[in-house]
């Protein structure tokens, strides 16, 4: 024999070189695109919820950024409680600067067309308010009728919920006023602002008349003030800053209205970006598995390719460069998808923020959504794709050869990066890397706790199988445990989308809980407020001529801290090293007195002291838990408070567990009888007023004899907020439904991965006498077993998650809409088994003899 | 003396099976010179067909060494023997193992195509009308009978001239008629070209078209009986 080659010289191309696996990719793929549909379709929602996430961002930050002086519709805005001094409209005056203000409070207003009535927030304006932006009314002249003096604006929401027209008039207080128009847009309002305290609009002038505002009522006064430019703001605010603080007023300019308004949003846009990231981690799973699908597909076919002289590397290029193509494809098309998808996420947006959000597209955006698709493409394909590498041509002669070697530089680099990704990405999108690393383990901990969830299903199905169960019944559940199924992975997948909705509902359910106190009987859902001590007996006498419950009659009292331990409110203040908040120390508190706990109140420790007269220390507060923990104090500790001039120290003597929306008022200071009763003071009382007519008759005799008593209808707070849920939950819930796509598409790919282990199953079935019925009553039942396990595996967590939410995050009572709940588990049982039922017609339709043939 | 091409020592190839390990081939050894034809029988189970692995290099041994072409196959990277598969043998195989997506023209082309070669259609469409299917070229496996599969695969593997051309079971999923007409093709060109011929078959008659069988049994060889040329 000639050993006439010593060494072998093998010829090697990069792989953009290399012509052959081009063409490879190419010709293999003419038949290959319908296989990795699930590629594509995973990438379409995963860069789809991204990118339509990032674009509202950046919508909103240029709407920020170009409208912001429409926030204020001023320069700068000074803010009191009481009316303004004249020494602070002197020194604007001197400053050269234009001034317009506004005064708002509480208040009912009756509606004359219908004679019903509604507590509205009353606006009087004065000056040429707004000065940026505009004041849109219907017809354009409302806003020249108004500052009239005999007429009033209203909001839109308003106008459509009593059908009030032009020519309609209302009873404001004391006084008459016709409806001069509609206010469709005012700046530093919105559809929240709206739809929470919907306004009435007079003018300054006219508000006296309404004899609205008397002691004790809540006015807020506010100066609008536009300057020359910046630079003059900037003066302006420094010549009048002593003043201001002198005064007790605020300021608050366009950089601080944006920044707040700013921090809000970039908190639900944080949270919305995270939701997105499920859907994107989800679509990379559905990434992984459509590929791995392909892989084990392509095994045979690699085999060959081996045999005739192919590298692994050319093997692997081949179906890289393919999936890498489709990935890029499906990316395009999910940031395409998502660009349209954004155009309607700010009909819900707008309610939150006082700006039209223009429909822009944001190409930032869709160029990040690419950029992460072609990432995802690449890191999650290469991990399942490595396999090919090892293909060893030995399979061409039999099927079940060993992979040629299990070490991998490249799938260890794989992993490691595929580890990292998840932090990095949720760092990106939540543009902070403790939201993202919290956020990733979050993330992980819940796959994990799902996945345990899943394994513990199955383990105790195993354990306690239910041997006589039919046939049918028992093929059908041990088909999930068939190899290759993907059942855990399923169960987690599908499990997590179920999750993130089931924990919606019951933290939703949860909060509005606490509100719908309401619906309770006996409980008080009407507070009628500033009661003037000479109107008390006449609101009670009307109360109970319109037979309604009469829950309490309380007194409140105004007053502030003025020493707290022992220590000036004032240096607290400036002390650096004092960790209770500012509006802790420096708020006007609102106190009751009595000498017994309310229904909705219980005492967690010390006890309740009686004012007795002549002893020293001799008065007694109780103070409310949530308080005493902010403003650091215990039983025992002594306090100073400023009533309404009058200093009067006091102890402590009791703290209460307030339930605060049972039965309100609600009072964090409860003075003694005996102490406070002769200060000013004005009333409180609660009632509950059942529907329709009982209803409107009672709000209009109140609004008739006792025009500045404000009358609050919890349920339409309840309603309110339900709305507000609602909306809320609408976002929340469609992103979350990207996250049940992704886990169908991975379900519809593990139901083609096994469909031909099953084909061959089914044959055998039928072969030995199964009807096309039975095979029929098993795949139905599979797949119903299937997504009632994913339903239980999420639903479980869920009520774990929603219990820590409710528990930790919002303090409030778990509370679960079982209907609602359930709801979900039949909506993903349902999806499971069309998804399992469709993907599996060629299975159930394989006449047995063409399997036969093959084998 | 004809040059040996191939030559299979003291081989010995085993399985892990369970706890156990299961002894596929047992000190095998054997050496085929140019232009033999070489046919492998021996019952199911017998390791015939691991034997013909470990000759293609489509598998190590666990001991003893296969010498292709003088390349010495066990020191190899698997790489290194798939191109070497690709420099020097072809394939015909009992299942035909066609690449689905791709037509029959293109089959019998990747062999040049992995070499670098260009303008290879010429050849692999001479080649495809030579087994009698150039009114096929462009039909992809599906739409072929198993006959005609088996000729795009005999297209496919003498495309490259190899020196050795090992087959499996080749006509063990055709019919009498096409497997006649596949042996003729495969002993036809084989004759042509003067290569190497190892053939793995249940088959006696297709065995004794050979000019050397070798009789396998429980991973060992035999019986090495040589034919007289017909």
């Amino acid at each position: 024999m000639i050993e006439y080659i010593i060494s072998i010289k093998r010829k090697t191309k990069p792989f953009w070189r290399d012509l052959w696996i081009w063409r490879m990719a190419w010709r293999d793929a003419r038949h290959n695109y319908s296989r990795l549909f699930l590629l594509v379709a995973s990438l379409i929602t995963g860069i789809a919820a991204v990118v339509s996430i990032g674009s509202l961002n950046y919508s909103l930050q240029n709407t920020l950024d170009q409208n912001a002086k429409e926030l204020l519709g001023a320069d700068l805005v000074l803010n009191s409680n009481k009316k303004f001094d004249p020494s602070i409209v002197a020194a604007l005056d001197s400053a050269g600067v234009t001034v317009a203000g506004d005064a708002e409070m509480a208040s009912m207003v009756m509606f004359m067309n219908t004679g019903q009535s509604r507590l509205v927030k009353l606006t009087a304006l004065y000056g040429d308010f707004p000065f940026y932006g505009n004041l849109e009314t219907q017809p354009t002249d409302a806003l020249s009728l108004m500052k009239t003096g005999r007429y009033a604006m209203l909001d839109e929401s308003l106008a459509r919920q009593f059908e009030i027209s032009s020519e309609d008039s209302l009873k404001i207080g004391n006084r008459m006023f016709k409806v001069a128009g509609v206010v469709n847009k005012i700046p530093g309002g919105g559809v929240l602002t709206s739809t929470l305290a919907p306004s009435v609009y007079i003018a300054m002038d006219a508000l006296d008349s309404t004899g609205l505002v008397q002691f004790g009522s809540r006015v807020g006064y506010s100066l609008f003030v536009k300057t020359s430019g910046e630079e003059k703001t900037k003066s302006t605010i420094e010549s009048i800053r002593p003043l201001v603080k002198k005064l007790s007023y605020s300021i608050e300019t366009v950089e601080g209205r944006k920044k707040g308004l700013g921090r809000g949003l970039q908190s639900v846009y944080q949270f919305f970006s995270l939701l997105a990231f499920v859907a994107l981690i989800l679509g990379c799973i559905g990434v992984a598995s459509s590929v791995h699908i392909y892989a084990r597909e392509k095994r045979d076919e690699v085999a060959v390719l081996r045999c005739l002289g192919s590298s692994g590397w050319q093997a692997f290029n081949i179906y890289f460069i393919q999936v890498l193509a489709l990935g890029l494809m499906g990316s395009l098309f999910g940031a395409a998808l998502g660009a349209a998808i954004q155009r309607t996420i700010p009909l819900v947006f707008n309610s939150f923020i006082p700006l039209d959000i223009p429909f822009t597209t944001s190409w930032p955006a869709i160029g990040e959504g690419l950029l992460l698709g072609a990432l995802v493409s690449v890191l999650f394909t290469i991990l399942p794709l490595v396999a090919v590498r090892f293909v060893p041509p030995l399979t061409v002669l039999r099927a079940d050869s060993a992979p040629i070697r299990r070490f991998s530089k490249m799938r260890w680099s794989a992993i490691l990066l595929i580890i990292l990704f998840p932090v990095f990405a949720a760092a990106y999108q939540s543009k902070s890397w403790i939201v993202g690393l919290g956020f990733a383990g979050g993330l992980a901990v819940a796959l994990g706790c799902l996945a345990l969830v899943a394994v513990g299903l199955l383990k105790l199905v195993r354990k306690f199988f239910p041997l006589s169960a039919t046939f049918v019944f028992r093929h059908a559940l041990s088909s999930l445990f068939r190899p290759n199924n993907q059942t855990q992975a399923l169960m987690v997948t599908i499990g997590l989308g179920g999750f993130i909705i089931a924990t919606l509902n019951i933290v939703q359910h949860s909060l509005l809980g606490q509100v719908e106190f309401a619906g309770n009987q006996n409980q008080s859902n009407t507070i009628l407020f500033d009661i003037q001590p000479s109107q008390k007996d006449g609101v009670i006498s009307l109360i109970k001529e319109h037979k309604l419950p009469l829950n309490q009659v309380v007194p409140i009292v105004t007053c502030r801290l003025q020493e707290l331990k022992g220590r000036k409110i004032e240096v607290m203040l400036q002390d650096t090293s004092v960790h209770i908040p500012e509006w802790a120390l420096s708020r006007e508190y609102r106190v009751t007195y009595r000498d017994s706990l309310h229904r909705s109140e219980e005492l967690t420790k010390g006890e309740i002291h009686s004012y007795r007269p002549g002893s020293r220390d001799s008065t007694w507060v109780t103070i409310s838990e949530g308080m005493q923990e902010t403003l650091e104090v215990d039983v025992g500790d002594s306090l100073t408070f400023d009533v309404q001039g009058v200093p009067l120290r006091a102890r402590i003597s009791g703290i209460r567990k307030v339930d605060w929306p049972k039965d309100p008022p609600n009072f964090i200071f409860v003075f003694p009888m005996g102490v406070i009763d002769k200060a000013p003071q004005i009333w409180v009382a609660a009632t509950r007023v059942g529907q329709g007519g009982e209803a409107n008759q009672f709000q209009r005799e109140l609004v008739m004899g006792y025009p500045n008593v404000s009358l609050l209808d919890l349920r339409l707070i309840l309603s309110t907020v339900e709305s507000l849920f609602a909306k809320v939950a609408l976002v929340i819930r469609f992103l979350a439904f990207f996250s049940i796509i992704t886990g169908l598409i991975v379900l519809a790919g593990a139901v083609v991965n096994s469909k031909f282990v099953r084909i061959r199953e089914n044959v055998l079935l039928r072969t030995i006498g199964a009807r096309t019925r039975q095979i029929m009553q098993i795949t139905v039942i599979e797949y119903t077993y299937l997504g009632i396990f994913s339903a239980l595996t999420g639903m479980t967590l869920a009520l774990v998650g929603g219990w820590a939410l409710c528990r930790f995050f919002f303090e409030v009572q778990l509370g679960v809409g079982w209907i609602d709940f359930f709801a979900v588990g039949f909506a993903v049982t349902l999806l499971t088994v069309a998804i399992g039922w469709f993907n599996s017609r060629e299975v159930i339709n394989t006449p047995p003899l063409q399997v036969l043939r093959k084998e | 003396m004809p040059e040996i091409l191939l030559a299979a020592t003291a081989l010995t190839k085993s399985y892990p099976s369970g706890s156990r390990e299961l002894l596929v081939l047992d000190n095998v050894s054997f050496e085929a010179e140019q232009g033999a034809r070489l046919a492998i029988m021996g019952p199911s189970g017998s390791g015939k067909t691991t034997l013909l692995g470990l000759c293609a290099g489509l598998d190590v041994p666990s001991a003893g060494t296969v010498s292709l072409m003088g390349f010495k196959l066990n020191a190899m990277s698997e790489d290194d023997r798939a191109y070497l598969r690709n420099q020097f043998t072809g394939f015909v195989f009992q299942n035909f193992q066609l690449l689905s997506t791709l037509t029959a023209l293109e089959n019998v082309m990747v062999p040049l195509e992995l070499r670098g070669e260009r303008n290879v259609q010429p050849k692999a469409k001479a080649l495809l009308d030579r087994v009698g299917l150039g009114d096929r070229l462009h039909h992809y496996p599906t739409q072929l009978s198993g006959g005609e599969q088996q000729r795009v695969a005999i297209a496919r593997a003498f495309i490259t001239s190899p020196k050795i051309l090992f087959a499996d079971e080749p006509t063990g999923n055709l019919d009498e008629e096409n497997a006649q007409q596949v042996v003729d093709l495969l002993f036809g060109i084989n004759g042509e070209s003067k290569t190497t011929l190892i053939l793995v078959t249940h088959n006696l008659e297709l065995a004794r078209r050979a000019d050397r069988i070798l009789e396998m049994k429980g991973g060992r060889i035999v019986q090495d009986k040589r034919l007289s040329v017909s």
